[in-house]
């Protein structure tokens, strides 16, 4: 669990009017949802989104729904910028829910990975193969009793609402397309602000580990077993049992219970699988202001950040002051190695989190990993309980430099500042 | 003196050394090129069951999918046994049961004749009552799937079946059903998972990135080197690479014109040599075959970044066929210039038949020769935890204990392709020869009281002597736990004890006897502890004194051995959403890619 003891470090900036960067996580149970605000005027949204058997409610209302309130409140409907780092259900949902709401703003630009782009061909057909197999994977995982895995494929189910509102821009602003190697510098006006992008990477070998498992091979096996329609081999050839002649070999029932158990299609593991590959397409963003380093990774897992941090690890990270958690404190979603390039004791996190609806998320190993790296200088999301929702452990009072929001306004978020 | 009487006699006719059975020599879309229909000598065993079921294996025709059985080919049906078996049939199963029991017991043979001693397979414990004997069960329509795999919990190589790719099915047509018990790839490849699965049970245990990609190397190995004992592939893909064998195109029979190729006869086509299973590849939308041996040029930094079982491992494929293809270069120069005729010139003239002949010749029989030491090698290579490198060392050791000069250069090009491709072995001062020989003990150490299972005897015996053997090597390496790096001895245990005689290319024995010695670490998945191992293997000579003692220390692993682990479920998509589990090597999700 995350340090209690109360630290110096990282610098205090409560005392500070206008600090120069604040970073606000909106506590909205499974999903994310940060609201950076530059120089207290200009503001960036990453992420907007809850998975749909994740959500909190408090006073009968969706915390998502209050964060966007706030959302609207604080940044009087300007937005410079508007992040979707990738296409899962707990990064978007909201953009779909307000979508006319969000067309009222006036919104700067609107980023997403390359592999959201309409205009490519890779990523339109991977995206087809995807969506057809979601389908599949749904049925099958509830006709299994899966809870688990069919929450994972769940949250990839395409919310078209949401994307079609992001890919329009909500109307008027400009979107880009991102991926790893592109530097976005002064967008929307920003003087000051730089994106260098880390990932998603475009090249070949990348692209080889997106394709669903089997590729289209087992799309088809997966479609032909769902339909219960199986290829016959050798038409007129069956046998069964009872037909066999004495001196025939034939299985015991637990051989036969084996090969049965091996020749089903493993709807869990090709939905884990699916789930990572659509993790590993988010937008790995360092933002840059006022010579302040902030990291904001999405979900990505082990496979993107490998991509980048063996090779630039160090000097990316060595002198980050802020890290969103990736993927909720999943175990694989921040690499040992990349932790431990991060400037001890000198930098803030904050995960947006709780166990539902995966009991294993946040890992609590890595957690405790955080904490001691940041020195204390991290809270997530559930950490004070919300009145009225699912209590996530308890945390007591938040570390220094952190600040919940007011209690009048609903106490939904934390906020981090930097000077 | 009288005549004997002039009485009917029946007299002893002797067993045929072979059995003729018809099978492909790659797959069905191969046609006959290269020599594609071909018969195969198996060994002949005269009680063989329908199944086949014979003392290695039985084929079971169970189909999951159907729930269903076909029925099991008699092999000693004379018609049957007159036509050297079924001919080669797509639709009829039982020449399918035909051709994987014929290419499963030419690779068992393989392994008997390099090792000197029969193949068993792992008892897992999970096999309970198991109702097959010694056997090995082989399930030629197992399952629907893309994919074929051993499975040491039902001690089965499982062959799937699946419908080729609707809108890119290569070579198939579309929506065709493809067998992988018909890829002579296939059988090869997963029998050596499972004969490698009864040698080092333990090469299942993933403790560093190379012991996966190991089992895969090495099933490749064994799969490509069978490619060159058949005649007619290599004399075609001599033919068509105009001598130089390694290219991975063969040139077509006639040449395009200006406007690209018109006919069938004018289109390249891949060097099936040096490619494994093609119609697999094709079937599931891959163009060509599922993975080449010769790839790419060497890379002596490739090995720090590829970390997947295949990729990794296609690198010490690549290292071995390097070596191979160097040896034939070399030992055929003699052979271009007696015809008078260098490589360059070559490229555009049609070799001669009798000097085709003559390097399909070399080519074949270094191949075995190459097959065999890889084989051999098992028994000189760690008992856990297995790199590359420790490979390499083992392919020194082996030849250098049959073969004493390296005169045909083996070693040496050996030497320079696992060098040239960055496979550095751990705790050597050199590359050199003389380095990489793995070293006895440096005290003598004997067990005088072992015995040597003789050649010819009962399986009640060798089982006697063997657990007997076992025994006293047990109480030694308690005694001796220190020499042998063992940390607890009360966690220690004897895997296997052989004993072997093999014959070197000279004519000369060797007969010695072969063991492991495991020692298990801690294991506390819920902790998040992985299992950890360290082990020995011993090579002794026939009168117990220790020749070689390979260690694997716990003391200084069990840390990388656990990290590892640990890493690996890190990496897998389940591992966000479930709690930590020291997975062993999966052939079946292995190779389906997920």
């Amino acid at each position: 669990m995350p340090a209690k003891k109360k630290t110096p470090n990282p610098p205090s900036s409560q005392a500070a009017k206008t600090p120069s960067i604040r970073i606000r996580m909106y506590r909205v149970g499974f999903g994310d949802c940060f609201l950076v605000t530059l120089a207290g005027t200009h503001h960036i949204l990453v992420d907007c989104g809850v998975h749909n058997t994740g959500h909190v409610k408090a006073d009968g209302e969706d915390l998502l729904q209050k964060a966007f309130e706030n959302i609207q409140q604080a940044t009087g409907r300007k937005l410079a910028i508007v992040i979707a780092t990738h296409a899962h259900q707990d990064h978007v949902s909201g953009y779909g829910t307000f979508a006319d709401q969000f067309k009222e703003f006036d919104i700067g630009e609107v980023w997403m990975p390359w592999t959201e782009d309409p205009n490519d061909a890779t990523a339109r057909q991977w995206r087809g193969k995807k969506e057809a197999l979601v389908g599949l994977l749904q049925t099958r995982l509830a006709a299994a009793g899966d809870a688990v895995a069919a929450a994972a494929v769940d949250n990839a189910t395409a919310n078209p609402a949401a994307m079609q509102a992001l890919h329009s821009g909500f109307g008027k602003a400009t979107v880009r397309y991102l991926k790893a190697g592109d530097t976005v510098d002064a967008p929307a006006g920003l003087t000051g602000f730089s994106a260098r992008i880390l990932g998603p990477p475009q090249d070949q070998s990348f692209i080889s580990k997106m394709n669903p498992p089997g590729s289209d091979h087992y799309l088809r096996m997966a479609i032909t077993a769902a339909d219960g329609h199986t290829v016959h081999p050798f038409p007129g050839w069956d046998l069964e049992e009872s037909h066999l002649l004495p001196d025939w070999l034939r299985l015991d029932a637990k051989l036969t219970g084996l090969i049965s158990a091996a020749a089903e299609f493993s709807a869990a593991a090709v939905a884990f699988s699916l789930d990572k590959m659509l993790n590993n397409t988010s937008i790995v963003a360092l933002f840059t202001f006022a010579g302040k380093h902030m990291l904001f990774p999405g979900d990505a897992q082990y496979g993107d950040w490998a991509y980048w941090y063996k090779k630039t690890g160090a000097e990316v990270l060595s002198d980050i002051c802020f890290y969103k958690v990736a993927h909720h404190g999943s175990m694989n979603a921040t690499p040992k190695g990349a932790l431990e390039e991060m400037p001890l004791g000198k930098f803030a996190a904050m995960a947006s989190t709780q166990s539902k609806p995966f009991p294993s998320i946040p890992q609590p190993n890595l957690i405790t990993a955080i904490g001691e790296r940041t020195a204390g200088a991290f809270v997530q999301s559930d950490s004070i309980p919300v009145a009225g929702a699912v209590a996530g452990p308890k945390l007591g009072t938040l570390p220094a430099g952190f600040v919940q929001g007011e209690e009048s306004q609903g106490e939904y978020w934390f906020d981090y500042s930097i000077a | 003196m009288t005549a004997p009487p002039n009485k009917p006699v029946k007299r002893p006719i002797p067993p045929p050394p072979f059995r003729l059975l018809r099978a492909f020599a790659f797959d069905p879309s191969c046609s006959r090129h290269y020599g594609n229909y071909m018969s195969m000598q198996v060994p002949f065993e005269p009680d063989i069951q329908p199944g086949p079921a014979g003392q290695h294996v039985a084929v079971v025709d169970y189909d999951a999918a159907n729930k269903c059985y076909y029925e099991p080919i008699d092999l000693n049906d004379h018609r049957i046994l007159a036509g050297d078996g079924l001919n080669p049939s797509e639709s009829d199963p039982r020449f399918h049961q035909q051709m994987v029991y014929a290419v499963v017991s030419e690779t068992i043979e393989r392994f008997q004749f390099a090792l000197g001693r029969d193949v068993h397979w792992r008892w897992h414990r999970s096999l309970g009552n198991w109702p097959f004997q010694d056997k090995l069960l082989l399930l030629p329509h197992g399952v629907q799937d893309a994919n074929a795999y051993y499975d040491p919990k039902m001690r089965a190589i499982v062959f799937g079946y699946f419908t080729a790719s609707e809108t890119d099915p290569g070579n198939n047509l579309p929506g065709q059903t493809i067998f992988t018990c018909l890829a002579h790839d296939i059988i090869a490849h997963e029998t050596t998972h499972a004969i490698v699965d009864g040698i080092r049970p333990y090469y299942m245990e993933p403790t560093n990135p190379d012991v996966a990609a190991f089992h895969e190397a090495f099933a490749d190995l064994v799969a490509l080197f069978q490619h060159f004992s058949m005649k007619d592939a290599v004399l075609q893909a001599l033919r068509g690479t105009h001598g130089t064998l390694f290219q991975s195109k063969i040139a077509p029979e006639m040449k395009s014109g200006a406007d690209g190729p018109l006919l069938i006869a004018q289109v390249e086509t891949g060097n099936p040599l040096i490619g494994l299973a093609d119609q697999f590849g094709d079937g599931i939308g891959l163009h060509g075959p599922l993975r080449s041996a010769i790839g790419t040029p060497p890379n002596s930094r490739a090995l720090e970044t590829m970390t997947e079982p295949h990729d990794r491992g296609s690198i010490l494929v690549a290292a071995v066929f390097d070596a191979f293809f160097s040896v034939f270069l070399r030992r055929t120069d003699d052979l271009w210039r007696i015809a008078g005729i260098s490589r360059d010139e070559a490229r555009d003239v049609d070799l001669h038949p009798e000097l085709l002949a003559r390097l399909a010749g070399e080519a074949s029989h270094m191949a075995s020769d190459f097959e065999t030491l890889c084989i051999r090698a098992l028994d000189y290579a760690p008992a856990v935890d297995i790199t590359f490198g420790d490979y390499l060392r083992a392919l020194i050791t082996a030849d250098h204990d049959l073969v004493r000069d390296d005169d045909l250069g083996y070693r040496s090009a050996l030497i320079d392709a696992f060098r040239s491709r960055g496979i550095r072995p751990e705790g050597v001062p050199s590359y050199s020869e003389e380095a990489l020989l793995w070293r006895g003990p440096d005290e003598t150490l004997a067990l005088p009281g072992l015995r040597m299972v003789p050649l010819y005897t009962s399986r009640e015996e060798r089982r006697a002597i063997q657990e007997d053997d076992a025994k006293q090597l047990f109480q030694f390496a308690r005694e001796h736990a220190g020499i042998f790096g063992f940390s607890d001895v009360k966690h220690i245990s004897v895997e296997s004890f052989h004993s072997v005689y093999r014959v070197g290319p000279d004519g000369n024995w060797l007969i010695e006897m072969v063991a492991q010695v495991i020692e298990k670490g801690a294991k506390n998945d819920t902790a998040g502890e992985p299992n950890v191992f360290g082990g020995v293997s011993l090579v002794f000579n026939p009168d117990g004194t220790v020749r070689y003692c390979i260690r694997k220390s716990l003391k200084n692993r069990s840390e990388n051995q656990a990290a590892f682990r640990r890493d690996l479920w890190e990496r897998t998509s389940a591992g966000p959403y479930a709690a930590f589990r020291s997975l062993p090597v999966d052939f079946r999700a292995l190779h389906r890619g997920y």
